[in-house]
């Protein structure tokens, strides 16, 4: 199994303050790795370091065997990483098919537009309906499925998810979840954050838990599932 | 190794400096002396606005501050001819009162929108000089201020501040107790309130600082000196007009600021000091000065934020650095 | 008042807000993204006046054309005020505002060793005449002033709604971070939104060069007028600095025939402060770009 993506020994400091230290993760081609984690963990730094829009003081990243550490964000991007950040962050002021657009900034060759226009609509039919609607006016699974789409329109091999289902109804929870699979049934792979361990573990195949920066616990998910400390602590079992 | 104590440190620091004011108009020519006065008021003036900057409101009227001084000094002068020890307390008072109207509206805004907000009250208050030939005189301003003096002709105790040596130590004396109070505020409890207002608005608002009274507050007392040193300059020059008050100058003083910084109460004086020297200097540039200004401006807000005054700890931060990388090395 | 007065006062302010708008749009556009707030927008306005005076009264080029290459050489300017000053203070709004207070003595400076320092130059009008509405005079050179803002705003409308990297910029004003995932870089867009900012204020001059003094100081009226309108419209928002700009555009115009310009410039400070006391964001304050 080749792997698509490795972070070696990352931190983090946001000035003096340390977010992370020492992170190693590796993310096989095709696959659904999560890292869980209470508040302030450090998943989020984690996935900001990926995708460049922080750096890491120590360690390395790298994507298809290669540093992306001297990448700016926008490139990092270029080369098929996609993130879709904590609070969807959808252009308000814009509409559902600007906001695609958008995602589609570095692939606007009008064919492969089109292809990855259709593919999005096809995980989110309901988008489809609303593409003249200002994405601000939307509700918050709408907004999260405008979220993924734009990140799905740059036609990635990675995608980054922070916490995709924050504040959303159970169904819409599942509904997100569901989708999450399709798109990693298609081949792409994926980093996925979660506060909600158990949905987290659910759907993906192997998971890093995080606390207070460092990793303390990986493993398969489901052998994670069955672990009783992780049980304790983020799937609220006794 | 002789271990010094700050404050005794600053004593004689101080002590030297004041000896220095207080001998100079012996050294220097009356040409010399004209701007040794200006760099005094100055002095006060670019403290003054230091003490806003240190709430983190950086103001653009502040020279309208001034003016206002300089303005009330010049209806009451020489309308009401009122003497100066009626007229200097009244425009510093006049002042705090209009940076009161000011800082009201002013203290609903924050940041940018604060800078630009104050620069049209100023722009107000400019034009008003301007519109109103009675008291203000219009565009041709306020000529034949009343010169300050003490007594009359003749009399023991008359003395003729229109002397350049004696105005010169009546601004001397006005430049140290205004940097007294400074000074003092600055290292009290109450400017150490208002500079926490600076670094973190929330947090003093939950210790109990009323943040919005306190930027008000700082308004008035920064207004009252600016007024100061606008009473000084209006009889110092004998005439006034809008534009001694435009947006140049204040530019200048923004210059002043950036080059010493704000963040310690000597970076102003180490801003007027380095750039009243380069002012002088560069006479020969003529026209080019204000490029060469501009330029000095750039290259400090882009290259050393924070002014002359972090240039120790850089230089420190630095050698530290290349010490450390030769002992890894 | 008669109605040649009502008609003469309605179309000096219909031109004075396609002007404030014209000028007051760069700066919100510019504001707009990344907070850059130029002091030295009005020097912009007034080196738009001098390639009209280079390229039009010596050199001879046609009017029109000297107008439109305004746009790309004032655009330049913006865009090394970017380059040098902007992107080393970005995130310091205040820095970057007095920091371009300097550029602005430096373009004053420039100009002045150039062209004569305080030395009013004459434009002759290429459009001599007027024509007549209702009994009021009205000289083509300021008609022609309504049109050309109607034309420009337009185009910028369709650049941010039609044009990709229109509507990059647009993204990048609502959430420069989310843009940055998406690919878009901010260097480009700060540049972009400079050139447009140079562009607009440039072209501004260039149209008042045959109309008002033209000297090296010219632009700070402008830029003080400018600087209210997008804080009356909501700094960064394009539709309230237009908006303002013919709400300020008429105050002036009829505060000046009834009384005089000087107590003009007093009512719409007046105006502005009474804005940020009532609503601090501005008239269309959550509306960006
Ligand atoms: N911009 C920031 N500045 C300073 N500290 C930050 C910043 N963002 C996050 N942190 C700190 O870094 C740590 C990790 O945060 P984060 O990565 O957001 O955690 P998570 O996503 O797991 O909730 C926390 O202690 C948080 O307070
Ligand atoms: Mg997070």
């Amino acid at each position: 199994m080749t792997v698509l993506l490795e972070l070696k020994n990352t931190s983090v400091f946001y000035g003096k303050v340390r977010a992370t230290s020492s992170v190693s993760i590796s993310v096989p081609e095709g696959q659904i790795i999560t890292l869980i984690g209470s508040n302030g963990a450090g998943k989020s730094t984690t996935l900001r370091m990926i995708s460049g829009l922080e750096r890491p003081q120590e360690g390395d990243v790298l994507f298809e065997g290669q540093s992306i550490l001297s990448l700016p964000p926008e490139k990092i991007t270029g080369i098929g990483i996609a993130h879709v950040p904590e609070g969807r962050r959808v252009f308000s002021q814009m509409t559902v098919m600007e906001n695609l657009e958008m995602g589609a900034y570095l692939r606007s060759e009008s064919k492969e537009m089109a292809r990855n226009l259709d593919l999005v609509f096809s995980h989110f039919p309901r988008l489809k309906e609303r593409v003249g609607q200002y994405a601000g006016t939307m509700s918050g699974g709408e907004q999260q499925m405008l979220a993924m789409g734009r990140a799905l329109m740059s036609n990635p091999k990675l995608i980054l998810m922070d916490e995709p289902t924050l504040g959303l109804s159970p169904i819409m929870c599942q509904e997100i979840a569901g989708i999450i699979k399709e798109i990693n049934g298609n081949g792409r792979t994926i980093v996925l954050v979660e506060q909600n361990a158990r949905l987290a573990l659910a759907l993906a195949h192997y998971g890093y838990v995080l606390d207070t920066g460092e990793v303390v616990i990986e493993g398969a998910a489901d052998k994670l599932r069955e672990n009783g400390d992780i049980q304790k602590t983020y799937l609220g079992l006794d | 190794m002789l271990k010094f104590n700050l404050s005794n440190h600053l004593l004689v620091g101080s002590l030297v400096v004041i000896v220095f004011f207080v001998v100079a108009p012996n050294l220097v020519s009356a040409y010399r002396l004209e701007l040794l006065t200006i760099f005094l008021i100055n002095v006060i003036l670019a403290q003054s606005y230091r003490l806003m900057a240190t709430t983190g409101d950086w103001t653009l009227c502040h020279y309208i501050l001034m003016g206002v001084g300089a303005y009330a000094t010049g209806v009451l002068a020489k309308m009401a001819g009122l003497p100066f020890y009626v007229v200097m307390p009244m425009a510093c008072v006049v002042t705090a009162f209009v940076s009161l109207l000011f800082a009201i509206p002013l203290s609903r805004t924050l940041g940018f929108a604060f800078f630009i907000a104050s620069f049209a009250l100023g722009e107000f208050v400019r034009h008003v000089w301007l519109k109103f030939h009675y008291p203000f005189g219009g565009a041709r301003g306020i000529n034949g201020i009343p010169k300050l003096e003490i007594g009359q002709g003749g009399e023991w105790y008359f003395i003729d501040f229109w002397d350049s040596q004696n105005f010169y130590y009546f601004t001397l004396i006005f430049t140290i107790l205004a940097l007294m109070i400074l000074f003092r505020i600055d290292r009290s409890r109450l400017g150490n309130a208002w500079k926490s207002i600076y670094s973190d608005r929330e947090l003093s608002e939950s210790i109990g600082i009323d943040v919005a009274k306190s930027r008000i507050m700082v308004f008035c007392v920064s207004g009252f000196l600016a007024g100061l040193a606008g009473s000084l300059l209006a009889y110092q020059i004998g005439s006034i007009d809008p534009h001694n008050f435009e947006m140049v100058e204040m530019v200048y003083l923004i210059i002043w600021c950036v080059v010493g910084g704000v963040k310690t109460f000597w970076g102003p004086l180490i801003g007027v000091l380095s750039m009243s020297v380069v002012f002088e200097l560069t006479r020969p540039l003529a026209e080019w000065r204000p490029a060469l200004f501009g330029l000095i401006l750039i290259l400090f807000l882009v290259l050393l934020p924070g002014g002359l005054e972090t240039l120790p700890a850089r230089i420190r931060a630095m050698l530290n650095k290349t010490s450390k990388q030769r002992e890894a090395g | 008042m008669g109605v040649d007065t009502i008609v003469q006062t309605f179309t000096n302010a219909l031109v004075l807000g396609s002007i404030y708008a014209m000028v007051a749009v760069g700066l919100a556009i510019a504001f707009g993204v990344m907070q850059m707030a130029n002091f030295a927008h009005g020097e912009l306005f007034m080196a738009g006046s001098y390639v009209v005076f280079t390229l039009y009264t010596l050199v001879g080029i046609p009017f029109l054309i000297a107008v439109i290459l305004a746009f790309p050489i004032v655009a330049a300017i913006g865009m090394v005020f970017e380059r040098l000053i902007f992107r080393p203070t970005r995130g310091n709004v205040l820095a970057g505002f007095m920091a371009t207070a300097g550029a602005g003595f430096i373009l004053q400076v420039l100009v002045g060793q150039q062209w004569g320092v305080g030395l009013m130059r004459s434009i002759q009008t290429p459009y001599p005449g007027s024509t007549e509405i209702l009994g009021a005079a009205i000289s083509y050179q300021r008609l022609l002033i309504f049109p050309a803002t109607v034309v420009m705003v337009s185009g910028l409308w369709y650049f941010l709604t039609r044009v990709k990297h229109g509507k990059a910029l647009r993204a990048c004003a609502q959430d420069p971070e989310a843009a940055v995932l998406q690919g878009i870089s901010l260097n480009k867009m700060t540049s972009l939104a400079m050139l447009l900012s140079g562009g607009f204020a440039g072209v501004g001059g260039a149209l008042m060069a045959p109309i008002i003094p033209v000297t090296p100081y010219m632009g700070h009226t402008f830029a003080v007028t400018a600087f209210i309108i997008v804080i009356v419209g909501g700094m960064a928002s394009i539709e309230g600095a237009v908006i303002a700009a013919f709400i300020l555009g008429f105050i002036h115009t009829i505060v000046t025939t009834m009384y005089d310009s000087v107590t003009a410039t007093m009512v719409g400070v007046f105006f502005m402060a009474l804005v940020l006391i009532v609503k601090p964001t501005g008239l269309m304050g959550r509306v960006k770009v």
